[in-house]
């Protein structure tokens, strides 16, 4: 499976913040977007999930050779601040996302199955999720998006403010179904976009740009990475 | 201590003037006329100095004016006992609950916590030139109003210009004995959120600056003269200790907490909370449902402060309004025929009722804040298969709460009009009834339909749409409008009826075409 970004422009008033994407993301690669402040990574992600309507150019998906418009339900959209509905309690989320999603899971597992599976304890299940700690809301909204297996996930800053064990854990996780997805994964720090990601991208100048890994060490690497970053020409 | 005051005044003046040019920036369509830059503008700046200076000379005489005129002045003549010493007593124990309630030194604000602690600025320095000023505003403030009020009640004029110094000497006592507990025992006071102890002096002196005139007890002018010297004097040697107090810098640290003066937090912030607070965390609120129509449960159970027991404290007390007129019209034969004449031609004050007890607005925002706001991110709660399934369900809560203060006010009226005398037109009585249930679904249909089509919050719920805000108005006004017509109520009704139906009907068929592409964080 492949999702082919072709052309895709989008104005603010009269600021260009996506100059014609031009990307092919690929099936079982987690992807490290870097980029400036304001350099528009989550432009880009709020684009691919509808948020916002671009002005030009399409998504597409290529599946088993053929090729179709990108639609909603192929996105699973991490945001930074954790997002849960704070008047149900763990369980009862769960239990939602799961009848209303009965058709499209295959193999669905218990309710326990899933919170054992995201080291989530026993006493906060039937907590409500507005006492969750940052944290534990985190793995929550990350469950929620990886239980239906989305073709496509975006992590927009996901592992910054959680303490390094569950940070730790996140990382492992995400190495463990990446087979099945296309990852995105916006981060400031590079060091963890060396670490966890296959493939280095920077959106700069309104473009997206793959920096090429080969026969680099990883300071050469990072060289480039900061080179490339401070070409951005326009910074907010 | 002067060049203290200089930089304290220079900065809370550079604080005011950015907010009101960015409160000019918040006007929709000047917001984009004017570029950042506007901070810079040094023409701007001087407007708003100006604008700043103005404001500071209403602070110092505007407020005291309406003070003495209004709550003293005003007041005063409405008693029969002597006007000379009504107004001396009024004042007297006024400013007694004022010296408590309006103390400078002990209101949180945010230009203190500015100054002392971003800036750094010495506590006590700043402190002491400040709450000087602020006593110098009391005192000039007030003079001209105590001469001019105090004449005119032929009071002595040496008494007139002991007043100002009385105001700020008890001001000063009250600041002492507040820095002198806490050098005892640690105790702040802040006079945003006074002790029941405060509240009860307050309270005795309210009672005594009001009621003392009432029964013919007042203060003699020769009264006023020796507690007002006596206050002074007292007053002067407080100064001394404000002046030696050292510990100023501790004691702010306690009273500009991050809860007093709400620094890192603005409006929307507070709004959030204030909506968080109203779930329900009772345990054994369960739902037995499935998908959405579970979900839909458990956020209505879990707001009921909102939904379900609101609409029960409303029904309550409308049926209780009604037994009351229905009572009166059975002692009162004029009062009778007045009521019965109300309900024949003046429908029409019912669509502002209605609107005003319908709780859609607030549960819409309840909606987008305790579960639309993070459940939009989810794709899966994006599709609009799942968008028209929850919509179906919170159409059938919102009318069904919203009806249970419409059947009690619905079947309230036709009792109230055949109790009057009934109408020559049977169908009256079924008109009232069905009216005003079909404008309770109208406003509930309304308000949930605008929020789907144009959901007018971002991420930080700030209110984005500026058509949201102009539908919601115009509903408003309409409504209001509805106050001065008069017509026939078997015409209106039936009018009612008719468009609320209408209405309904077109706007839920809209709201299903488009609401799968409308209903969207925005962004």
């Amino acid at each position: 499976m492949k999702l082919i970004v072709e052309g895709v422009k989008k104005k603010f008033y009269k600021k260009e913040v996506l100059k014609g994407i031009d990307f092919t993301f690929e099936q079982g690669k987690i992807y490290g977007l870097l980029g400036r402040n304001g350099a528009g990574k989550t432009t880009f992600f709020n684009c691919l999930n509808e948020d916002i309507k671009i002005d030009e150019g399409k998504f597409i998906i290529e599946k088993d050779g053929e090729n179709r418009r990108l639609n909603i339900s192929d996105i699973g959209y991490v945001v930074s601040t954790p997002n849960v509905p704070e008047f149900l309690t763990g369980r009862e989320f769960l239990k939602f996302f799961l009848e209303i999603n009965e058709k499209t899971i295959q193999n669905p597992k218990t309710i326990d199955e899933y919170f054992d599976f995201m080291k989530i304890d026993k006493e906060d299940r039937d907590k409500l999720l507005k006492d969750y700690s940052h944290g534990m809301k985190n793995k929550m909204q990350m469950l929620i998006n990886i239980i239906a297996k989305p073709n496509i996930l975006l992590l927009d800053e996901p592992l910054t403010s959680l303490d390094v064990v569950v940070a730790e854990e996140m990382k492992q996780m995400l190495k463990e179904i990446k087979k099945d997805h296309i990852i995105i994964f916006s981060t400031h720090i590079m060091e963890l976009a060396l670490s966890l990601c296959d493939e280095i991208v920077i959106l700069s100048n309104g473009t997206l740009e793959e920096i090429n890994r080969d026969n680099l060490d990883n300071s050469e690497i990072k060289d480039k990475i900061i080179e490339t970053l401070k070409d951005e020409t326009v910074i907010q | 201590m002067f060049e203290t005051f200089i930089q304290s005044f220079r900065l809370r003046n550079a604080y005011k003037v950015n907010t009101v040019i960015y409160s000019i920036k918040q006007i929709p369509i000047i917001k984009r006329i004017l570029p950042d830059a506007l901070y810079k503008s040094k023409a701007l700046k001087i407007i708003g100095t100006i604008i700043s200076i103005i404001w500071e000379l209403c602070s110092i005489f505007l407020g005291k004016l309406i003070y003495v005129a209004a709550v003293i002045f005003g007041m005063m003549s409405l008693y029969e006992a002597n006007q000379t010493g009504a107004f001396i007593t009024i004042f007297t124990f006024l400013t007694i609950a004022g010296a408590m309630m309006n103390t400078y030194m002990f209101n949180p604000t945010k230009d203190k916590y500015y100054a002392m602690f971003i800036m750094r600025m010495d506590a006590k320095k700043y402190t002491l030139s400040n709450y000087t000023y602020s006593i110098i505003k009391v005192i000039i403030g007030f003079m001209p109003f105590t001469i001019l009020f105090g004449l005119m009640s032929n009071i002595n004029l040496g008494i007139c210009i002991l007043m100002p110094f009385y105001v700020a000497s008890a001001k000063i006592m009250f600041s002492t004995y507040s820095l002198w507990k806490y050098k005892k025992s640690g105790i702040t006071i802040n006079e945003n959120k006074p002790i029941k102890f405060i509240w009860g002096i307050v309270g005795i002196c309210l009672i005594l600056a009001y009621g003392l005139p009432y029964i013919g007890i007042t203060i003699p002018q020769l009264g006023f003269a020796i507690i007002g010297i006596l206050a002074v004097i007292i007053g002067l040697i407080c100064i001394w200790y404000i002046k030696n107090f050292d510990q100023y810098r501790e004691m702010y640290k306690e009273i500009l907490t991050d809860d007093n003066i709400n620094v890192q937090k603005n409006a929307q912030d507070i709004a959030k909370e204030n909506v968080h607070k109203q779930i329900d965390i009772s345990e054994g609120i369960t739902s037995n449902k499935k998908g959405f129509k579970y979900f839909n449960d458990l956020f209505v159970k879990r707001h009921s402060k909102i939904l379900l027991k609101s609409a029960k404290r409303t029904a309550a007390i409308s049926l209780f309004i009604i037994a009351i007129v229905i009572f009166a019209t059975q002692l009162n034969g004029e009062f009778r025929t007045k009521v019965n004449e109300l309900l024949m031609n003046s429908l029409p004050y019912f669509v502002f009722v209605m609107y005003l007890i319908n709780r859609g607005q607030v549960i819409t925002q309840a909606m987008f804040m305790n579960c639309d706001h993070s459940m939009l991110t989810y794709s899966f709660y994006k599709t609009p298969k799942s968008i028209l399934l929850l919509f179906k369900e919170r159409i059938k809560s919102i009318v069904f709460v919203n009806l249970l203060p419409a059947i009690v006010i619905g079947l309230g009226l036709p009792t109230i009009l055949y109790f009057t005398g009934g109408t020559d037109n049977i169908y009256n009585y079924l008109i009232l009834f069905v009216s005003i249930i079909s404008m309770s679904v109208f406003f509930s249909v309304h308000h949930l339909v605008l929020y789907y089509l144009l959901q007018p919050y971002n991420i930080s719920s700030e209110t984005k749409s500026t058509t949201y805000s102009i539908a919601s108005f115009l509903t408003y006004l309409v409504c209001y409008y509805m106050l001065q017509v008069k017509l026939p109520t078997t015409y209106f009704g039936i009018g009612t009826i008719l468009f609320a139906v209408l209405y309904s009907v077109v706007s839920l068929f809209i709201a299903y075409k488009l609401a799968p592409k409308t209903f969207r964080i925005r962004v």
